[in-house]
C-alpha cells in the first residue's frame, strides 16, 4: 500500500473510531438564533425586532405558556442600554401537541423555527448612535422520550437611533 | 495495520470520555461497576447513602418535575415497590430540579410515591456519568454493582426485567436476607460529599 493509501487508511480510522464513541444519550438538544439584520428606530419612537429561532430536529421546548406550572416556560431577557428600553415581548402560541409519552396530554411547544419579536423604544432625547441589546433565551428541550435540562443562549443586537 | 485500527478506535473511545466528562469511567456500558456512593438529603431532610441499602437491589432513577416521560414511569415504580419491595427491591428516586423541597414533595405526593425522594445535586449527576438525559435509571444489585442502566421513557416490561435482574444476583460475602444498617459500616467506597 502507498504511503498516502495509508494515511487515508489511518485517518479514516481514526474517524470510524470517534464515530463509535457516540452515544446517543449525550446528544444536546440546540436553539440557535439567526443573525438580526439593521434594526433603526428614530428618537421617541419605537421598532418591532424579530428574533429567529431554530430548534434542533427532533427536539422541541415548552412554550412561553406551557399548561402546567411544573413545566418551564421558553423565556427571553433583555437589557437595553439607555436611551433605548425594550417596551415588550411577543411570544408565538404554542402548537398544541402530544407525545408518545402522554398520547391523552396536549403539551404547548415551539418545534422547528419560531419568532419572538421584541419592541424597543428610544426616548425622546435620545442621540443618535448604536446602542446594544443583550440578555439570553432559556428554553428546556425535551424529544419524544426524554426531558433536558434547562439551558440559555445568548442573545444579542444592536439598536440605531437616528435623530427626528 | 491492525493494531494500528485497534489503536485508533481506543483513541475515539479516550476522546470520547474526556470530551464530555473527564476520565469517568461511568460512560459507555456501565454494567459491572460499582455504583458510585452518595449522601443525599430527602425531602423531609433526612440524610441518605447508597451504601445504607448493601444487601438489597435499588432502582436509582433520576427524574425531575419538568419532565413529562419521567411522570410515566412513577406509578410504574410505585407497583414496583410494592409488587418487590419484599423481595428487597428500594427505589430512590434523585431529583434533578432546582425547585424547593416543598413543592417536589407536593408533586411525589399527587402521584402517589411510596419510595424515598432525594435532592440530586450536579456532584451526584457528575458521579454517574452527567445525568444530562432525564428519565435515567441506573439498576444496582445487592452488592453494589450496576447491572442495568436505563436512559430515556422505557417500557414498563423492560424496567421490570432490569429490576428483576439486579434482585436475582447474590450479594457478596453476605447472606441475601441480611441487610446493612444506614450507620453504613460496610460502605467500601466514601459517600460523596454533597
Amino acid at each position: 500500500m502507498s504511503r498516502a493509501g495509508s494515511s487515508l487508511l489511518l485517518v479514516a480510522c481514526l474517524l470510524i473510531g470517534l464515530g463509535f464513541s457516540q452515544e446517543p444519550s449525550t446528544r444536546v438538544p440546540t436553539v440557535t438564533m439567526a443573525p438580526v439584520g439593521k434594526v433603526q428606530v428614530r428618537a421617541g419612537g419605537t421598532a418591532n425586532v424579530e428574533l429567529d429561532f431554530r430548534i434542533g430536529s427532533e427536539f422541541h421546548i415548552n412554550s412561553n405558556k406551557p399548561k402546567s406550572d411544573l413545566l418551564i416556560p421558553t423565556a427571553l431577557k433583555l437589557n437595553a442600554t439607555e436611551p433605548v428600553s425594550v417596551a415588550g415581548l411577543k411570544y408565538p402560541a404554542g402548537q398544541d401537541t402530544s407525545f408518545p409519552f402522554a398520547p391523552n396530554e396536549k403539551l404547548s411547544v415551539y418545534s422547528g423555527d419560531f419568532t419572538i419579536t421584541a419592541v424597543v423604544k428610544a426616548s425622546a432625547k435620545a442621540a443618535s448612535g448604536n446602542y446594544p441589546v443583550a440578555g439570553e433565551l432559556r428554553f428546556q428541550a425535551c424529544d419524544r422520550s426524554a426531558c433536558y435540562p434547562p439551558r440559555s443562549i445568548p442573545v444579542k443586537f444592536e439598536v440605531a437611533v437616528v435623530s427626528r | 495495520m491492525l493494531v494500528a485500527i485497534l489503536a485508533m478506535l481506543a483513541t475515539g473511545k479516550y476522546l470520547d470520555r474526556t470530551r464530555h466528562h473527564g476520565p469517568s469511567k461511568m460512560v459507555g456500558d456501565v454494567r459491572g461497576i460499582t455504583a458510585p456512593n452518595f449522601d443525599l438529603a430527602t425531602l423531609d431532610g433526612r440524610r441518605v447513602k447508597l451504601s445504607d441499602y448493601r444487601g438489597k437491589a435499588v432502582l436509582l432513577n433520576f427524574w425531575a418535575t419538568w419532565c413529562s416521560p419521567c411522570k410515566v414511569e412513577m406509578p410504574w415504580f410505585v407497583d414496583l415497590q410494592k409488587k418487590y419491595g419484599t423481595d428487597g427491591l428500594v427505589i430512590l428516586g434523585v431529583a434533578m430540579d432546582d425547585s424547593e423541597a416543598p413543592k417536589i414533595a407536593q408533586f411525589a405526593s399527587e402521584m402517589g410515591v411510596n419510595y424515598p425522594v432525594l435532592l440530586g445535586t450536579d456532584k451526584v449527576s457528575e458521579a454517574y456519568g452527567n445525568v444530562e438525559v432525564l428519565p435515567t435509571s441506573f439498576y444496582i444489585d445487592r452488592d453494589g454493582k450496576i447491572v442495568g442502566k436505563g436512559t430515556g421513557l422505557l417500557g414498563r416490561s423492560e424496567i421490570e426485567e432490569s429490576v428483576r435482574k439486579a434482585l436475582a444476583s447474590p450479594v457478596a460475602g453476605m447472606n441475601n436476607a441480611q441487610t446493612s444498617t444506614a450507620d453504613s459500616k460496610d460502605a467500601k467506597a466514601p459517600a460523596i460529599a454533597q
